[in-house]
């Protein structure tokens, strides 16, 4: 069974998610409630793929990104941020900062599902090549 | 000068010349790069022109202050407190990465760097600093 771990603060929310996920009936799913908590599960137990809400207390999810794909034991993590926030510009944020899928609230458990299944099949060299893509892109507006 | 061809402004803060070089070597022509070695230093350079981003060793030339100092101060200032912070160290573990984020790092960097990696997060971190601004 793939791992998956799911960060956020709202366990409402987690209780949706994970209920999303029984559906596809094929991960073992952990929890955090916030990002640094995150990152002890994520170091301590290194899962298939994470699930991340942006506004959480201590360390919010951007900066949990930018922090796993900092680091070479992290740098090809699945990662998927599932957040309330809906603008453009957050979009914009989160897959700048390096996370593989950015998914709004409320969400459909097939299109979570789907998306799992989806980054968790990203090869290293697929995900460098949409980096590059999204960084030649920045440089050519500078 | 217009936007479209401004070189991005970028002040190391690094006790270590090896890494001064390590950058210097890696930024190409689209950076201007300017590197110091102690908070001091740092701060009379974000006095005389504030960078696109600041990238920060957390250990410096100073015997008493540190890299998350400079980062403290940085978000303490009404006219710096916007500037995008890169952490570039040696220090890996996880109380290093949370104390860095406490501290005010947008984002974190472990020692030795992939170069295109490094690249990549400043050109991320500047066009963040953009929407942010915009938004």
């Amino acid at each position: 069974m793939k791992k998956v771990l799911v960060i956020d603060d709202n366990p409402t929310i987690v209780e949706l998610i994970k209920y999303a996920m029984s559906l596809r009936g094929t991960y073992e799913v952990s929890v955090a409630y916030d990002g640094i908590q995150g990152l002890e599960r994520i170091y301590a137990d290194l899962p298939d793929c994470v699930i991340i809400d942006v506004k959480m207390p201590r360390m919010d999810g951007y900066q949990l990104v930018r922090c796993l794909r900092g680091d070479a034991r992290t740098h090809n993590l699945p990662l998927i941020i599932l957040s309330a926030l809906t603008r453009a510009e957050d979009e914009m944020t989160g897959m700048l900062s390096g996370v593989d899928a950015y998914l709004t609230k409320p969400f459909r458990p097939s299109a979570l599902n789907e998306a799992i299944e989806r980054v968790i099949s990203l090869t290293p060299a697929e995900r460098q090549s949409r980096m590059e893509s999204l960084v030649q892109a920045q440089a050519e507006r500078e | 000068m217009s936007q479209q061809f401004r070189r991005l402004q970028i002040l190391l803060v690094d006790n270590d010349a090896r890494t001064h070089t390590r950058v210097q070597q890696t930024l190409s022509d689209g950076f201007a790069l300017r590197c110091v070695c102690s908070l001091d230093e740092a701060r009379r350079e974000l006095d005389t022109a504030l960078p696109d981003v600041l990238i920060c060793e957390v250990v410096l030339a100073d015997p008493e202050a540190s890299g998350l100092d400079l980062c403290r101060f940085v978000r303490a200032s009404a006219a710096w407190r916007q500037l995008p912070i890169l952490l570039l160290t040696t220090f890996s573990t996880l109380q290093d990465k949370v104390a860095g984020f406490e501290a005010g790092a947008d984002d974190y960097l472990v020692k030795p760097f992939d170069a295109r990696h490094l690249m990549a997060r400043i050109r991320l971190l500047s066009r963040l600093k953009r929407l942010e601004l915009d938004h």
